[in-house]
């Protein structure tokens, strides 16, 4: 180890300028000055937002104004002055016409008056409601039911109570405005699959499985769901249940129905999709339907087993924060469903 | 007393031994004695008194009793994990609802730990919540008995009825929920007319005269331009804001705002920042920053600034300071988005909301919303404002076009009640009727020495209750005394400030609040809940 001296007091000062560089803060260039207050006051002046809304003007060019219906809107109607037979409204059973369900709606303003004034934790549970959720589990031959107050709220807020960041949603890419409004507010993985195209979501299935084998952690938490139609509000065509039910079973994926349209309509007694396929209602996890077509009244409603269905009453926001459905139309509701099953 | 006292506050969780009780009282006294100072500043008092003077009133949560509460939780928790072990164990028998057999195998349904504390917190009170009623929710209800197991887990109905309960926690606000006079009436008449079920969205087959007819009355009586309703409160938030946000925009949200707008928010895809409840000086600051930097990472300015609030906080009994607001949103050339659904009907000389209340014109504000479902007896909400808007949303809105329209009897009960707030001097009558109570119930609940929350003139009054367990307590003796109050706690609270909310009625007789008075300071006395400092 023979070096010259002056070899060991560069190599010194090599070793003390790393340590330097180690541990002295970096040297840094600053390039923002802070803004001053007076140039911040002008930034805000410089500012011109967007209009709120385009102007008037321009909205009215892209559209036509409402027509107005006056009177009853059954099978015969009066839009804007014209009288028509209806075969646009979604009326399938006639029961807005119906005179049993008026008169029921009417002895229970009666009763109860119209509001519910109240979210159904705090006194807008109703003794009615609890009859109507019973009757909705008895028809469609479910453990437990539970109603929303709005249809539109119903699946879009039955979704995101179950399907959380990280879960993944099937979705068909055909589905019901509502449903997309459920998946976005769950802010889950969504996969499309093309519509009723059952070996596209078989693929995709496959093609998660493989993925889940690579990482086992990731995947015994990751909840998986299939969100369907009963009848596509945009196609009219009617989901492959069988071959959803399968698929179910065999890749492990829970199966949502979304029966708006079906529910009333499609199997012998009218309780759906399962029905027209001969299916066991337990094999659907989620059944959603609206009571705003075929019941002629306004609400939604979920069923399936309690384990399932119970934890909307905590979790589901249009439940939860939304007021109770006022009981005149619960009591619509409940005799459309009498009417059902008896006639 | 100081037994008494701790007794009460942990009354009602069960298998707390009299060990305990002695380490309490000395973690008590420790703080009775040393650390009785306030968490936080005593009254908010906004920057300028406006056209009208605020009362806005938080009291500071004593320490001892912020202690005591979580100690409160750290039992319940404790004695959660206990079951939960015994439970998994078989030594405890489960009554929850378990997953399919041949489901087995699927990924579970529920983390178990998001369920711990419905299983083995809300479980021990479930009986004061969803409490079913079988007449009209007016100033007395019938309330349908149930019988809860001794674990409050399981109960059943017990076929009997509890007759004319006072109450005090429906949003009746101008008691128009009523089964008879000219509102049933004419919503009667209604059904014969159209029956009960649209079965059409109002884009389409859905628009009826009467919702045309609703939608100018309402327009008049808000004095702007154009409204439009829609079917549902709820929806009305969560459908809308994404008509009039998107990316690129930035909405300043109330951190107090209710679920429906934060989910309209989170829909919109816009980014969103929370400012203080009802602070000008933290608004302002974020306001500013926004203007200044404009969007994060690219730092393109804002496409435009929706600010939101609510006029009347239906937790805290607040009003927004509007004054402040419109000021900042000048300054800053930022919108309006007013959410009414407490406050229309309910406030100001002829009920016209939050902006009557302070003399404000409400075209000042960019969008006025607003529910149906409180003063006016009914349900549904609106949106008003200007003519570009409400038409802009009329062909926009999802609710609108994806949506079944509103309920014709439905449509009907609001049309009357608003004729009768109105222009009639029996709504008149209502509004003072409305005022005088809340002030007086307001009042006597200061003097009582609870701690009340929120504005002199609010109809929510929101007193401290702080202890989950003294939630269930509060609840089912006022129940025992003919009184139906709501009790809130966690999730719907900070978790350290359970209370009760008393939501006042022009129905109410002033008899009916006196007697009420009377049981809260019997029952504040039993469970130790005269916190306030002030009295």
């Amino acid at each position: 180890f023979q070096a010259p001296l002056y070899h060991y007091i560069v190599e010194g000062l090599l070793v003390v300028w790393i340590i330097r560089l180690l541990f002295f803060k970096s040297y840094k260039i600053h390039d923002k000055v802070p803004l001053t207050t007076k140039e911040k006051d002008e930034l805000i002046e410089d500012w011109e937002p967007e209009p709120l809304v385009p102007p008037l003007e321009e909205t009215r060019a892209v559209s036509k104004p409402y027509r107005v219906v006056s009177g009853q809107p059954g099978k015969e109607i009066v839009v804007d002055g014209y009288k028509c037979k209806n075969f646009a409204s979604l009326n399938f059973l006639g029961f807005v016409e119906n005179e049993r369900i008026s008169k029921a709606a009417t002895e229970c303003v009666s009763k109860y008056g119209v509001g519910s004034c109240g979210p159904r934790g705090f006194y807008g549970s109703f003794d009615v409601h609890l009859e109507l959720e019973k009757r909705i589990a008895k028809f469609t031959g479910t453990e437990c039911a539970i109603i929303y107050s709005y249809g539109f709220a119903t699946i879009a807020s039955a979704i995101p109570s179950y399907s959380k960041r990280g879960d993944i949603l099937y979705v068909d890419e055909a589905c019901c405005f509502a449903i997309q409004k459920g998946v976005q507010a769950s802010r889950s993985n969504v996969v499309y699959f093309k519509h009723n195209d059952m070996e596209d979501l078989e693929s995709k299935l496959r093609h998660q499985e493989m993925l889940d084998k690579k990482d086992v952690k990731k995947s015994s938490v990751t909840r998986k769901f299939m969100v369907v139609e009963g009848i596509y509000m945009n196609t009219g065509e009617i989901c492959d249940l069988p071959r959803l039910v399968d698929l179910k079973y065999k890749y492990k994926v829970r199966l949502f129905v979304e029966e708006s349209l079906s529910f009333g309509v499609l199997g012998q007694h009218g309780r759906g999709v399962t029905e027209h396929y001969n299916i066991p209602v337990e094999k659907v996890d989620m059944m959603c339907g609206s009571m705003e077509y075929s019941l002629a009244s306004t609400g939604g409603f979920c069923c399936g087993r309690e384990y399932v269905i119970d934890h909307q009453r905590l979790t589901g926001l249009g439940y939860v924060f939304s007021a109770s459905l006022p009981p005149l139309l619960a009591c619509a509701a409940i005799e459309a469903i009498d009417i059902m099953e008896e006639e | 007393a100081r037994l008494n006292r701790i007794h009460s506050i942990f009354g009602t969780v069960d298998g707390l031994s009299g060990r305990f009780v002695s380490v309490f009282n000395y973690f008590k006294s420790l703080f009775y004695s040393k650390f009785m100072k306030p968490l936080r500043n005593g009254n908010v008092i906004h920057d300028e008194p406006p056209r009208k003077r605020f009362q806005e009133d938080f009291e500071s949560t004593p320490l001892y009793i912020a202690v005591v509460t979580y100690i409160n939780y750290g039992i319940m928790i404790v004695f959660g994990f206990l079951r939960d072990f015994l439970r998994r164990h078989g030594f405890e028998k489960t009554h929850a609802s378990t997953e399919a057999n041949d489901m087995k195998d699927f990924v579970p349904l529920y983390a178990s730990f998001e369920s711990f504390y419905t299983r083995n917190i809300y479980n021990r009170i479930q009986d004061v919540f969803n409490r079913p009623i079988c007449s009209v929710p007016g100033p007395v209800i019938d309330i349908v008995e149930r019988q809860f197991s001794k674990s409050g887990w399981m109960f059943k109905y017990t076929g009997k009825v509890l007759k004319n309960v006072v109450n005090l926690g429906s949003y009746n606000y101008l008691g128009f929920a009523e089964n008879d006079g000219p509102c049933a009436e004419a919503s009667i008449e209604s059904i014969e007319k159209y029956g009960v079920g649209v079965c059409s969205s109002r884009k389409e087959m859905g628009n009826l005269d009467i919702h045309v007819k609703l939608e100018q009355k309402m327009a008049e009586y808000l004095d702007v331009e154009a409204c439009l309703t829609f079917g549902m409160g709820f929806a009305t938030n969560s459908m809308n804001i994404p008509c009039l946000v998107s990316k690129g925009c930035l909405i300043i949200s109330d951190g107090l705002n209710h679920a429906s707008l934060v989910l309209g928010c989170r829909l919109s895809g816009a980014q969103i920042r929370v400012f203080k409840h009802n602070d000008m000086k933290d608004l302002e600051s974020k306001l500013r920053d926004a203007v200044v930097y404009g969007q994060p990472r690219t730092h393109r300015p804002w496409k435009k600034i929706l600010i939101i609030v609510e006029g009347v906080y239906s937790m805290e009994g607040s009003i927004v300071n509007l004054p402040g607001i419109l000021e900042l949103k000048k300054k800053y050339k930022a919108y309006v988005f007013l959410d009414e659904a407490h406050s229309i009907g309910a406030l100001g000389s002829r009920g016209r909301g939050v902006t009557e209340y302070f003399g404000i014109h409400p075209r000042e504000v960019d969008i006025m919303m607003g529910t149906f479902t409180k003063s006016f007896g009914a349900a549904g909400g609106y949106i008003a404002g200007s003519r570009a808007l409400v038409e802009h949303l009329r062909y926009h809105s999802h609710s609108a076009c994806y949506a079944t329209s509103m309920s014709p009897p439905v449509c009907e009960q609001i049309i009357t009640s608003l004729h009768i707030i109105s222009s009639t001097d029996e709504g008149k009558r209502r509004i003072k009727q409305l005022a005088d109570n809340c002030r007086m119930f307001r009042q006597g609940l200061k003097k009582l020495g609870n701690i009340v929350y929120g504005n002199d003139d609010s109809p929510v009054v929101p007193a401290m209750i702080y202890a989950p367990t003294k939630l269930g307590a509060f609840s089912r003796e006022m129940l025992k005394r003919g009184f139906g109050v709501v009790v809130v706690g966690f999730p719907a609270t900070p978790i350290a400030e359970s209370r009760v909310r008393f939501c006042i009625s022009a129905a109410l007789t002033e008899q009916q609040l006196q007697d009420a008075l009377d049981a809260i300071s019997d029952i504040s006395d039993l469970l130790q809940m005269k916190y306030s400092k002030k009295k």
